[in-house]
Parts: structure tokens; C-alpha cells; sequence
């Protein structure tokens, strides 16, 4: 039987396909300002860049000019939805709360650049900046969810477009951490070093709570798809490789050793596509939460140096260090790591359901 | 899939994960030596008597000689002046990093602790800068000096590389000291009123 469409909900189909469009446009563009910003970390370390202009800064930006494009078009998608507005006010409202922040921390970034020369990781025009991304990520993230949980037509490669929602929130979220965990922030003028307890506490707590809590989210919102989670946890570890390992020649071999993270990804992956429960969730979220200290190679060490060796860590010695410290850090950190992980993924069921599915 | 299958599985292969990467890879990058570059510098000073008002040239050709590292630095310091304005001139140089002019009293980091360690400058440097610093590669820096007072005017040289792990990381590796308490080559030029 042949079903015809009236022209109302043809205009609200290709609306939401609009809005699907531009929830897709941010998430790219917040992934390129991710991506971007974790090589920038690397440019800082290696080269010291002296200029406001470097390679990592125009990826950023050109992300941010994605993020805008995509956060219009959303727009343009919205103002034609006639039944399902409220479904997407929120991602539209993440999405522009996102992209002011965005915007205005680049014009404050370079001033501060011009005024106060190389800053560190965290100051006023980079938090701006991490904060524009993490809401606009999460306006992508929202938006494509509910698309998903709102169509139609079941297809099932659909479910794989989780992936590019949810990665720049983890990239995102990442970036945070790092932010408020890593002694790379005093300058000449500026001391914005975390105290270095409370950045031990702070990394140990939500790294793993966060990898657990993106993954676990992912896999709740495809209906624990086979695949998902490695998928998303093997493309995080393939763009941190890129940025952070592989520019800097001294880790080259070490590629080795961070490439073993896909083991823990992959069996979480198994338990929950296996099991599609909450109990089986939490031990994949223990699993995952286990392993922070390795997908956070190599800059994580940094933190763990400052409290438990204060070696200063020149970038090429950056493995000896990290490996030197392995010890200590699994020993202080492992019971606190899978207890996060589990809560995480804990907050990842109740994210997923009260939050994200909406209808 | 059977249940203990599955179990049986993820057990295995955590506890691959858990000894490859908490035993076997790290004893195995730690068993491994650290990178060590080495330095080398050489000087050219064409003229060793100039008259009050000429020119003198100081040019340098500095190369890593070891391994990989992250910084190669080399230096310039002159004992006998209070400033470099107008007297010192940077006419080649290819390092990545711009020169950095240190003025006496600044803070700057001694006996090559890479900041560990600081003293007040007492005399002004130019220090040029390259990150990261590849095997085999060679660094320029030629000066341009027009001393404003007759006598002997004295140049500090020196170049280290970063991480620092041994002695092999500085040139000279012995000689005189400098403000810094790191060994420096030194060159004399007479100033004829």
C-alpha cells in the first residue's frame, strides 16, 4: 500500500533532517577544535610557538566556523518544526550558548596573547574556549540523539552517528580535566597552576569517570549496539595517538604500548552487547574506569610527577618518567578508578534516559 | 554466546592487558636509554685586534652531534659590557625559536638544572633557542660587535642541549665558569683607542 505524505509532514521530515544536518555540522566542527586544541597542547610542548598564528590554532578556528554554520543551520531546521519543538529547544540553546563562547574566546585569546604573550593551558580565554566547546558538543550530542530516538525509519546504520555525537563531548570534556589537572598553565605573568592535590584528586576521579560515563552513555543510547563502544573508544585513542604520541618523536615507539588501550574498550564493548544491563553496564564501567592512566598517556603523567616524583620532565623523557611512575600511580589509583568507572556508569543510565530520550 | 565463554574471554584478555601494560612494555622502555644529545659548537672570530669604532664579526656553527632531544641552546655572554643595545648586533640566525636578551639582574637558571637551580645574571646574553632539536642538524648565529670602549672586550660562548642527563649535554664540558656555573669558551678581542 502506497502511503501518501501530506505536504505539513513532508516540511516537518526534511525539518528535522535540516536540524539532524546541523546538529552533524557542530559536532564535526567542535571535533576539529578538540583535535585542534590536543595537538596545540603538543605544539606548546615541542615547539613553544611564539605566534597567535600556528597550524593547531587555524584547525580550531576553522572547527569554530563549522560549529557556527552547523548551529545556523539547526536553526533553520528549528524554525520549521511544527510538532516537535520542544524536543529540540535544548540542543538548539547548548548549541548557541556553545558558539557565543566560542566566538567571543577567540578575539579574547588573541588579545591575551598580544597582551600577556604565550599562555598556558588554563586561562580566562582558553577555559572560555573549552567551555564553548563542551556546551556546543553537547547541543551536537542532544540534537543527534534525538533525532535518532524521534525517526521514523529504523536504519541501522544510523545508530552509528552516536559516535560522532558523543566523541567531541568526550574530547571536550577531556580537555576540562586536563585543564584543571596539568601543570602546564604559569606564565611569566599568570600562576595557573592547579594545586598539585588537588589535581591528583581531580584526575584520578574523572578520568575515569568520564571515559566510563561517554561510553556507556554511547552504548545505552544505540541500544548496546555490538561495536559502538569500540568504535567511539578506538577512533578517542587513534586522535589522541595522533596528537599527543605520534608528533613528538621521543614516543614514536610507544605507539605500541598505547595502542594495548583497545583491549579494555573492546571487552567492554562484549559485556554489554552480551548483556544489555545495568549490572553488566557497571562492570564494563569498572573495566574501563580501570585503564584511565594508559588513554591518558603520556600527559597524565605530569600530574602524578608533580605530587609523587617533582622531576622536571623534559618532552622526550616524557616515557621514562610516565613508566617510572606506573608503580605508584596503579597502586594509588586503581580501587578509586573502577569505583568511578562503575559510578559513572551509574550517571550514564540516568543521563541517557532522563536527559537525552525525550519525547 | 555462552556465558563463560564471554567470561572467559574478558579474563583473559584484561590480564593480557593489565601485565603488558603495567610489567612487560614498561620494563621494557625502562630497560631502554634515555636520549642523550650532544653539542658541539664551533667559533669564528675573524679579527683578534680591531681599532675603537670597527666591527668585529663572532659566528657560530653549533650541531647535535647525539640523539634526539627537545631544546638546543647556544649562548653568547659578554662580560665586559652592562648592555648589548647598539653595541650587539644579531646579523645571522636560524634557529626556530627568536634570540632572548638577558639583562644583568635578571633570574636565569644555573648548573645546567634547567631553572632548578637560578642566579641573578650579571652580565648581558643572547641566548638562541631551537625545539626540537634533530641529530645531525646544524644552527647559525652570527654577531655583529662594535665595542664603545678601548681595551680588551671579552665574548662567553657555550651550547647546551635539553633533557640534560649528563655532561655530554654541554660544550665545553670543562674550562672556565660563567655567571651560570656552566663552562664556557672564552674569546678575547683588543680594542685599540
Amino acid at each position: 500500500m502506497e502511503i501518501r505524505q501530506t505536504p505539513l509532514s513532508l516540511l516537518q521530515k526534511k525539518s528535522k533532517m535540516v536540524f539532524l544536518s546541523g546538529s552533524i555540522l557542530a559536532s564535526i566542527g567542535i571535533l576539529l577544535v578538540t583535535v585542534g586544541g590536543s595537538w596545540d597542547i603538543t605544539n606548546h610542548l615541542l615547539n613553544k610557538p611564539e605566534t597567535f598564528f600556528s597550524p593547531p590554532h587555524a584547525m580550531m578556528y576553522s572547527g569554530v566556523a563549522i560549529g557556527l554554520i552547523g548551529s545556523a543551520i539547526s536553526l533553520l531546521g528549528y524554525r520549521n518544526l511544527q510538532d516537535s519543538k520542544e524536543v529540540f529547544r535544548l540542543p538548539l540553546r547548548l548549541k548557541f550558548l556553545g558558539i557565543f563562547l566560542l566566538v567571543g574566546a577567540g578575539p579574547f585569546d588573541f588579545v591575551w596573547h598580544s597582551n600577556f604573550g604565550l599562555d598556558g593551558l588554563l586561562s580566562p580565554p582558553h577555559f572560555t574556549l573549552l567551555g564553548g566547546m563542551l556546551f556546543c558538543s553537547l547541543g551536537g550530542m542532544f540534537g543527534i540523539s534525538r533525532f535518532l530516538q524521534n525517526r521514523n525509519s529504523k536504519n541501522k546504520f544510523t545508530d552509528y552517528l552516536l559516535v560522532l555525537a558523543t566523541l567531541p563531548v568526550w574530547l571536550a570534556g577531556s580537555g576540562v580535566i586536563s585543564s584543571l589537572s596539568l601543570p602546564f598553565s604559569n606564565t611569566d605573568y599568570f600562576e595557573f597552576n592547579p594545586e598539585p592535590t588537588f589535581a591528583f584528586v581531580m584526575a584520578t576521579v574523572a578520568y575515569p569517570f568520564f571515559i566510563s560515563l561517554m561510553c556507556i552513555v554511547t552504548a545505552k543510547l544505540s541500544n548496546f549496539k555490538p561495536g559502538v563502544i569500540t568504535i567511539l573508544g578506538g577512533v578517542f585513542l587513534l586522535i589522541y595517538g595522533m596528537t599527543a604520541i605520534v608528533p613528538n618523536f621521543a614516543l614514536l615507539e610507544s605507539v605500541e604500548f598505547y595502542s594495548m588501550n583497545l583491549i579494555p574498550i573492546v571487552m567492554a564493548d562484549l559485556i554489554v552487547s552480551f548483556r544489555k544491563t545495568k549490572k553488566a553496564s557497571f562492570v564494563a564501567g569498572g573495566i574501563l574506569g580501570s585503564g584511565f592512566y594508559m588513554v591518558y598517556y603520556p600527559y597524565i603523567m605530569y600530574t602524578y610527577n608533580e605530587l609523587l616524583l617533582g622531576k622536571l620532565v623534559s618532552p622526550s623523557m616524557i616515557y621514562h618518567t610516565y613508566f617510572e611512575l606506573m608503580p605508584q600511580v596503579i597502586q594509588f589509583t586503581i580501587i578509586p578508578a573502577i569505583i568511578m568507572g562503575i559510578i559513572g556508569a551509574f550517571v550514564a543510565f540516568r543521563f541517557s534516559n532522563k536527559i537525552l530520550i525525550k519525547n | 554466546m555462552n556465558k563463560l565463554v564471554v567470561i572467559g574471554i574478558v579474563a583473559v584478555s584484561l590480564s593480557v592487558y593489565f601485565s603488558m601494560t603495567v610489567f612487560v612494555l614498561p620494563e621494557k622502555f625502562l630497560d631502554k636509554e634515555q636520549f642523550t644529545p650532544v653539542p658541539h659548537l664551533e667559533v669564528e672570530i675573524p679579527s683578534t685586534e680591531i681599532k675603537l669604532g670597527e666591527s668585529f664579526r663572532v659566528n657560530t656553527i653549533s650541531e647535535n652531534t647525539g640523539d634526539y632531544g627537545d631544546i638546543h641552546i647556544v649562548s653568547a655572554a659578554f662580560p665586559t659590557l652592562t648592555k648589548t643595545d647598539g653595541i650587539v648586533r644579531i646579523v645571522t640566525y636560524d634557529f626556530s625559536n627568536s634570540p632572548i636578551y638577558i639583562n644583568p639582574g635578571d633570574e636565569i637558571g644555573a648548573k645546567y638544572s634547567g631553572g632548578l637551580e637560578t642566579v641573578v645574571a650579571q652580565y648581558p646574553q643572547i641566548e638562541a633557542m631551537n625545539r626540537p632539536v634533530h641529530p645531525g642538524t646544524k644552527y647559525f648565529m652570527d654577531l655583529q660587535v662594535t665595542p664603545e670602549e678601548p681595551g680588551p672586550f671579552t665574548v662567553y660562548l657555550k651550547s647546551i642541549d635539553i633533557p640534560h642527563t649528563s655532561s655530554l649535554s654541554h660544550f665545553p664540558t670543562q674550562g672556565q665558569l660563567d655567571h651560570q656555573e656552566e663552562y664556557v669558551l672564552v674569546y678575547t678581542v683588543n680594542v685599540n683607542p
